[in-house]
């Protein structure tokens, strides 16, 4: 590049922050303000305290200090902040983004070298946003003859799906976006239907990587789904419901792990196959089919599919979590109340700060060891990705019809023998229900 | 229409129907190019059947740059920075060739001390080049951490080079004449420090690679060149040992002082991909062992080169010499009239003779085999194509 | 089983790694320590002084304008062309030195063989990125200046491992 950078220009500076707070502004104005208006004209407000809740009540209400806290835990149960924002959509992305940045650093620790250091100050912590902000400005370029509904809709799909498995997740007792009394059977099913986007995108990309990659992915997912769902099976002849919260809650006592681990190793196994990573990336595979069935991503559809991925790898390793490893149960270790002696007191600004009727010390506990233990079977993941290299189509299949099956049966009979003893079970010893 | 046309005219539909055919068969033709992450610099179509390649077709040449032409116009020593870029991770071992077959057509005896030198320089870029290899290799294979772990590992060797060189890669350190310049005062200390902290972390490979069960699925029982074929085809290097032949060059026409020195030639008798690609890892133990020995029988001061004349001339006559390179044997045949740039220089590189091989072994494997297979014959398209 | 303990010794030497240090060099806020001056070239005895290659330094007042180095050059690169300078010096009496062009040097360093007369070394100089082309033919004065680089990590080998610094 032959040119020289410009001096800096102080009223340059000025002029350029200007010109974004108008632009700013015009945007606010013309769509934003009257969107919130529309809506407030035919959204059916909800009723607090006898009172329906306009934003002008609302704001009122707010500075109340008696008011605020029972305002904001109403806020807190409704669909809409269960589904977008905890235990939902905005709760996964952040813990997805955790993980592709704690991969990548876990990573490098591993093969002695610095990962992500200089986006942010601290070791490279922005590295994500960069990334975003990346795959947002590229371009995206749909090959020639590709066939462009599938094209364009099948990475909305893919996030779709991933997140329609994430609603099934309870995180805590109560907190769950989608109380499903087939839960497990759900979850099951939206696995199921990965396979399919993945041919269909294949298909729509019109190139013969992507065709290879995407009759490899339909087969891997497929071969995987059966000690999927055998290895799960125990769980419910153990805990006698399908629902994910009965589940969890099944276990207050000892965890699924202990009866069957071998079951827990299979189930581990296939959902690294679930979720292509290494070392069962075929359908990805660098060297041989260039990118497999995402050659022809770019820009922000790539950018779709790393998150529906990571989205994922967050629900199954959950799942694992709730089915074999106790669910959110834990020693308790968070206190009753945050000041002692907050609620009996008389002074408003002690109970808000306190967090009184907001703060409820089980679920927080809940909410800390299940992401401890979720956070746990993520490491376990991205640890094998470190140390193995990528498998072959026919071995694979041999593992997945062969092997896995054989040996989830055998747990399977072992359970069924504690079960019929009278040790385990609904009517056991250990386990009353 | 002249007969030309007319042939031209025929040419076109019988490829026309040779495409229409192939397409109409269950084979999907793949051309794993130069811009594909599996393949380095260099083309091969190959035809798929299901899994099963049916057909390959290598079409090297995408890096030919003309040494062989060059070295007609330029003299002796303004050869060797333009001679050292085919095998640049290697550099010494090519440029090694090349003096020895210069020292032996003007008819000079290099001093004991610039031999040692040379000799190590040599070793220490075959564990240079080695290294490098090994990382493609677990990055073919979709291991990241084998890439990373060769790669980094190469920056102690690395480091030496920068030492007593001068650069890091593009070394030019060899010369017809012995070399050229001596090794620092502290360098000795340094190096066996290094080499022997080398040789340790390169045991942690056996763990994480070598023995972990998919790598050996993958690559065990994998591609397989009996012993017959492999001497009928040519290949040489690390490629012919594992196929049961024991055929070094430092122990078959040893240069230098490598009559000397006691090292084993590795060779593993099961002719497979995995034996493939544990042969360069065990000579690079016996690198680390040859770089011992020769560490402590070099003598203590001595002259390190013979002065030629920049612009020397040749006297008339050709000769023929041969190196084993990280890859197989190297050798240069230069024909020289008198006059002081060579009449005709060729070069003989290993991955062009093991290119045989490739059409050999891919046909009949499955398309996941293709970067084990491939990448195992040590192939270095940049040589090649010279 | 033979497949589990290949596995569990490969989970083993991966986690083992997590303790030990890491071994990057982390350029530009550490830079590399280099051992003398720079490749520099004895005509008398023929050998050359081990050194790093990097920008060359001139001396003007030993530079005679005898041409050896850009005639080396031509072959090579055609990185060394000489210029009429303004000086006078008594051994030089063309008043002729070499200009090297940053852009098509190799680095190699076969000038420094040429120079019959200790005028041309090498210096541990490598940084020398520039905005525009022509900023990167140095002139003789350009040439003569010394360097100032000042590095101090080396590669330290201790029981957590290597590393740089």
């Amino acid at each position: 590049m032959g040119s020289i950078t410009p001096d800096f220009r102080f009223g340059n500076l000025v002029g350029s922050i200007i010109q974004l707070v108008l632009v700013i502004l015009a945007i606010v104005t013309v769509l934003i303000l009257p969107m919130i208006f529309f809506t407030l004209f035919f959204v059916p407000l909800p009723v607090v305290n006898g009172q329906v809740l306009t934003p002008y009540l609302f704001f009122s209400m707010v500075v109340d200090p008696s008011r605020t806290l029972p305002i904001v835990k109403f806020l807190m149960h409704t669909a809409l902040f269960k589904a977008a924002i905890f235990p939902g959509f905005l709760f996964a992305s952040l813990i997805a983004a955790a993980t592709i940045f704690i991969e990548r650093k876990l990573l490098a620790k591993m093969q002695l070298r610095v990962g992500p250091l200089y986006a942010g100050k601290i070791e490279g912590i922005f590295q994500l946003l960069a990334d975003g902000l990346k795959l947002i400005s590229k371009e995206i370029i749909i090959p020639s003859g590709a066939d462009k509904p599938i094209f364009w809709l099948a990475p909305v799909m893919f996030v779709a799906t991933s997140a329609a498995v994430v609603s099934l997740i309870p995180v805590a007792y109560g907190w769950v976006v989608a109380d499903l009394d087939v839960g497990l059977i759900a979850a099951f099913a939206l696995l199921g239907f990965f396979p399919l986007i993945a041919l269909l995108y294949s298909w729509a990309s019109n190139s013969k990587y992507p065709f290879i990659g995407g009759l490899r992915a339909l087969h891997q997912m497929i071969a995987f789904e059966i000690p999927f769902f055998l290895s799960a099976l125990p769980v419910v002849i153990l805990s006698g419901s399908l629902n994910l919260t009965e589940i969890a809650r099944s276990q207050h006592i000892f965890w699924n792990i202990f009866v069957m681990p071998i079951n827990a190793f299979v189930f581990y196994i296939s959902s690294l196959a679930e979720l292509e990573r290494i070392p069962f990336d075929l359908p990805e595979a660098e060297s041989e089919i260039v990118a497999g069935w995402l050659t022809e991503t770019s820009g922000m559809i790539f950018g779709l599919i790393q998150l529906g991925s990571y989205l994922k790898l967050y629900a199954l390793s959950a799942l694992f979590v709730i089915l074999f490893l106790g669910g959110w149960y834990g020693p308790q270790i968070f206190p009753h109340e945050l000041i002692p002696g907050a609620s009996s007191s008389n002074i408003p600004l002690l109970k808000i700060i306190a967090l009184d009727g907001l703060y409820n010390a089980v679920t927080v506990n809940s909410i800390f060891w299940f992401i401890v233990k979720t956070f746990g079977i993520i490491l376990l993941m991205l640890i094998t990705r470190g140390v193995n290299p990528r498998i072959r189509i026919d071995i694979l299949l041999h593992t997945g019809w062969y092997k896995l099956i054989v040996l989830t049966f055998i747990n399977l009979f072992v359970v069924l023998t504690l079960i019929y003893g009278g040790i385990l079970g609904p009517g056991g010893m250990i386990l009353p229900k | 229409m002249s007969n030309l046309e007319e042939k031209i005219d025929e040419a076109k539909k019988l490829s026309m129907q040779i495409v229409k055919e192939t397409e109409a068969d269950r084979l999907m033709t793949l051309s794993v190019g130069p811009q594909h992450p599996g393949s380095g610099h260099f083309r091969f179509v190959i035809k798929v059947d299901g899994d099963y390649i049916v057909n390959v077709d290598p079409d090297p040449g995408y890096v030919h740059r003309g040494h062989e032409k060059m070295c007609e116009y330029r003299n002796y020593f303004q050869n060797l920075p333009q001679l050292e870029r085919p095998a640049l991770h290697d550099s010494s071992n090519i440029l090694y060739s090349y003096c020895l077959a210069v020292e032996d057509l003007v008819g000079i005896n290099v001093p004991r001390r610039g031999q040692f030198i040379r000799a190590i320089a040599s070793e220490l870029d075959r564990l240079v080049y080695t290294q490098y290899w090994l990382a493609i290799y677990g990055i073919f294979l979709g291991h990241s951490t084998m890439f990373m772990w060769p790669a980094g590992d190469r920056e102690l060797i690395i480091d030496l080079f920068e030492r007593f060189s001068g650069h890091r890669v593009t070394h030019c350190f060899s010369i017809p004449g012995g070399v050229r310049n001596d090794f620092p005062y502290n360098f000795k200390e340094k190096c066996l420090t290094q080499v022997n902290y080398f040789e340790k972390r390169l045991k942690e490979y056996e763990h994480i690679f070598y023995n972990n069960p998919l790598f050996r699925q993958r690559t065990e029982g994998v591609g397989i060149l009996p012993k017959e074929d492999a001497i009928k085809l040519g290949v040489t290097g690390s490629v012919l040992r594992a196929s049961g032949v024991p055929y070094d060059i430092r122990k078959v026409e040893p240069y230098d002082i490598y009559d000397e020195i006691d090292f084993k030639v590795q060779h593993m008798k099961t002719c497979d991909s995995f034996a493939r690609s544990y042969i360069p890892y065990l000579d690079m133990i016996e690198s680390c062992h040859i770089i011992r020995q020769l560490l402590d029988k070099i003598p203590e001061s001595g002259d390190v080169r013979v002065k030629l004349q920049g612009n020397m001339k040749g006297p008339p006559g050709e000769s023929f010499k041969r190196v084993e390179s990280g890859r197989g044997a190297l050798g240069y045949h230069i024909v020289s009239d008198g006059a002081s740039r060579p009449y005709r220089v060729k070069i003989s590189t290993p991955s062009f003779r093991n290119l045989i091989a490739l059409s050999y072994l891919l046909v009949g494997s499955k398309l996941g085999d293709m970067p084990s297979i491939y990448w195992s014959l040590n192939y270095w398209p940049i040589e090649a194509d010279r | 089983m033979n497949t589990a303990s290949g596995f569990i010794k490969a989970l083993e030497s991966g986690t083992k790694h997590l303790f030990i240090k890491r071994f990057t060099l982390r350029y530009p806020e550490k830079k590399l320590k280099f051992d003398g001056d720079g490749y520099q070239f004895d005509p008398k005895r023929g050998v050359g002084i081990a050194g790093l290659r990097g920008r060359h330094i001139l001396f003007h007042d030993k530079c005679t304008g005898c041409q050896l180095c850009s005639i080396a050059c031509e072959g090579i690169a055609e990185a060394i062309g000489m210029v009429k300078i303004d000086e006078h010096w008594k051994q030089n009496k063309k008043n002729i030195m070499p200009q090297i062009d940053y852009g098509k040097c190799v680095f190699c360093g076969l000038c420094v063989d040429a120079c019959p007369f200790y005028a041309l070394y090498m210096t541990n100089d490598y940084e020398l990125s520039s905005f525009t082309k022509s900023s990167l033919i140095y002139t003789p004065s350009q040439l003569a200046v010394k360097p100032r680089y000042d590095g101090d990590v080396e590669i330290k080998i201790d029981s957590k491992g290597a590393n740089h610094g």
